[in-house]
């Protein structure tokens, strides 16, 4: 059974004429002036099984956050139809936000005047999580997240870090099936995102919790994500395994192969459409090939005709090159 | 939990959050103190110049201060308890500006009751304070010949009142979801509408009159029901049963407030970043 099942969402947003002051104000509430309307969702379909981590990635202004307000209830679609956990989301949001825990990185959902505690508390009482299961979830999330440090700081006073640390905690108090992360990661350290990623992982490991994870950062991706969504401009533009787009769009593997000495000149002779000699540093060779046309032990059993081997090392395409190359490969940014 | 949310238990949890919310500004003794005591004094200034207006005329459209009490005493009570109940509709408007509102969306609580309770205070305690004085000195005063009808008719009017109230600043609320600006000219018809049912409604004109009744049903809840206690004719020569109108208008009018709100929940675009 599909935990997130969407088919042909799309939302529009309608651009108004802005008419200045009172006057306009008061017009434009009983016959407002549409300029036109922004396609921000141009209906996308997609699938998420239960347990599933999906990296739901696309450069600024893809559309990412108008989906997941959309899977969240907070936005009504133009159109098309989604099902959370069995329920539409916008009809039954009250039933969905029970089952579903948000965390905006942007914004908190604690409360600025109150002890981080204190917060955690309130929303005990809010998702009416029963006494016994709030302190084992408070206990788990204190040991991963490591909140014991400020459990007693009003929020106001808590760093980025230990903030989205404390909303990480606070949505996952009432044991949500589903975790909808909109730049979790964002402004973090490297100490910090570290704690966030192992928590994600032991929450889906141990509960199955799905995640629909949005995030500007491919280390999230590459350590979270099994399976990425990639968005542009309200569309989907792949939807598979990580693998996968890395082949379809990452193109080029690079081996790395040091000499005992300097090699042949003619070494470069080699290149062809599957390989390519990008640089020659000494003894020390760089050749970028095709994955789908020819494996490494063949690119080095070439190279080794022209001296003596003495190591290699295989370099992946990095994701941020793949995505880039995806990115700049899509419809032209409008402007 | 799995089972839906009923109305008592999203009571109860709107009632819980106050009071820890509560004991948080309680912790700040001194500036909570005084945001009572400055919101008793605001609301004094109001009180002495209906005490100077009877010093000068001894009635006002032929009641007499203590009569005038009756309806400060009933429209202030019910103000300050509906607006206090209310609170955090104040912070609808900035919210849905800065795309905050999304929050109150992903609550299991309903989208009302989350956004009222948002935020509590009792700076409004002042208000009520002084509201419950002026009740109970016009009560003193003036001659009631007490009934079981008269007992319920105050108590239906102070309760729809409260209701009139927080369907008054919810109506605020709901404009904002449509336009940014102009929401202070439906302030200052619930500021101005309970001000203005403080004082017999005859003594205005058919305009007003007709606002304050038929748009903004405030004169239902003060001026029929004073009547009532006070075995006055109307002189404006309605039917005797327009005192029970009342609460049916009020639930009309709370109903009409509820589909709005629905309307404006539905229109919310949220923010792009
Ligand atoms: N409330 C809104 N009103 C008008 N336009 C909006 C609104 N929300 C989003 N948009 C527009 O819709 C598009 C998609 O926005 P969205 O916030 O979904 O992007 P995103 O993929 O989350 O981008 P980012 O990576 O920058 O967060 C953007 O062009 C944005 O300007
Ligand atoms: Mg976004």
């Amino acid at each position: 059974m599909s935990m997130i099942s969407v088919r042909d969402l799309r939302k529009t947003f309608p651009i108004k004429r802005h008419r200045s002051g009172m006057k306009g104000s008061i017009a434009s509430l009983f016959r407002p002036e549409y300029e036109g309307e922004f396609a921000a969702v141009k209906g996308i379909s997609f699938e998420v099984a239960r347990g599933e981590i999906v990296g739901y990635i696309g450069p600024n202004g893809a559309g990412k956050s108008t989906t997941i307000k959309m899977l969240t209830g907070i936005l009504v679609p133009t159109s098309g139809d989604a099902t959370v956990a069995g329920l539409v989301p916008w009809e039954k949001r009250k039933q969905l936000a029970q089952k579903i825990g948000v965390v905006f990185g942007q914004r908190t959902q604690l409360w600025w005047d109150l002890a981080l505690i204190e917060s955690l508390e309130l929303l005990k009482h809010l998702y009416r999580v029963p006494e016994a299961r709030f302190q084992e979830n408070l206990a788990t999330a204190t040991e991963l997240l490591g909140l014991g440090d400020f459990l007693q700081t009003p929020v106001r006073q808590l760093s980025l870090g230990q903030r989205m640390r404390g909303d990480l905690a606070a949505s996952l108090l009432h044991d949500p099936e589903i975790l909808y992360l909109d730049e979790p990661t964002i402004g973090l350290d490297i100490v910090a995102k570290a704690a966030i990623r192992d928590f994600l992982q032991t929450l889906n490991r141990e509960r199955q919790t799905t995640v629909l994870l949005t995030t500007h950062d491919l280390d999230d991706i590459e350590q979270l994500c099994a399976r990425i969504m990639v968005i542009d401009h309200g569309e989907v533009m792949f939807d598979g395994e990580l693998n996968a787009l890395k082949s379809r769009w990452g193109g080029r593997r690079q081996l790395i192969v040091d000499f005992a000495s300097d090699p042949d000149a003619d070494i470069g002779s080699i290149s062809n459409g599957a390989l390519e000699v990008t640089q020659i540093d000494g003894p020390r060779v760089t050749i970028a090939f095709d994955r789908d046309a020819i494996s490494a032990p063949d690119v080095l059993g070439r190279a080794g005709a022209f001296g003596e081997v003495r190591d290699m090392s295989l370099q992946e395409p990095e994701i941020e090159d793949v995505i880039r190359r995806m990115y700049e490969g899509s419809v032209p940014i409008r402007t | 939990m799995d089972r839906p949310i009923t109305f008592r238990e999203e009571l109860r949890i709107a009632g819980r959050i106050a009071s820890i919310r509560l004991r948080g500004q309680m912790a700040y003794r001194a500036s909570f103190l005084l945001q009572i005591f400055s919101n008793f004094l605001i609301n004094t200034a109001e009180i002495l110049a209906l005490f100077a207006m009877f010093y000068r005329f001894d009635t006002m459209g032929g009641w007499t201060l203590s009569e005038v009490a009756l309806l400060h005493g009933i429209s202030m009570v019910a103000f300050s308890i509906g607006d206090m109940l209310t609170i955090g509709m104040d912070n609808v408007a900035p919210q849905i500006r800065s795309g905050e509102f999304d929050r109150v969306l992903t609550r299991p609580l309903s989208s009302w009751m989350n956004a009222a309770t948002s935020e509590f205070n009792l700076r409004h305690l002042g208000q009520l304070v002084q509201g419950v004085i002026i009740l109970g000195f016009a009560l003193s005063r003036v001659d009631i010949a007490w009934s079981i009808d008269k007992a319920l008719v105050l108590a239906l009017a102070m309760i729809s009142g409260i209701a009139l109230f927080m369907a008054l600043f919810t109506v605020e609320a709901i404009f904002s979801f449509w336009t940014v600006n102009g929401v202070e000219a439906i302030n200052a018809f619930t500021y101005g509408g309970s001000d203005l049912v403080q004082f017999p409604l005859h003594i205005y004109g058919r305009t007003l009159r007709f606002l304050f009744l038929y748009v903004i049903p405030a004169g239902f809840i003060t001026y029929y029901p004073a009547l009532y206690l006070l075995d006055k004719p109307d002189p404006l020569g309605m039917p005797d049963w327009f005192v029970l109108l009342g609460t049916p208008i009020t639930v009309l009018f709370c109903l009409v407030t509820a589909w709005g709100w629905n309307q404006g929940i539905r229109h919310y675009r949220s923010t792009g970043s």
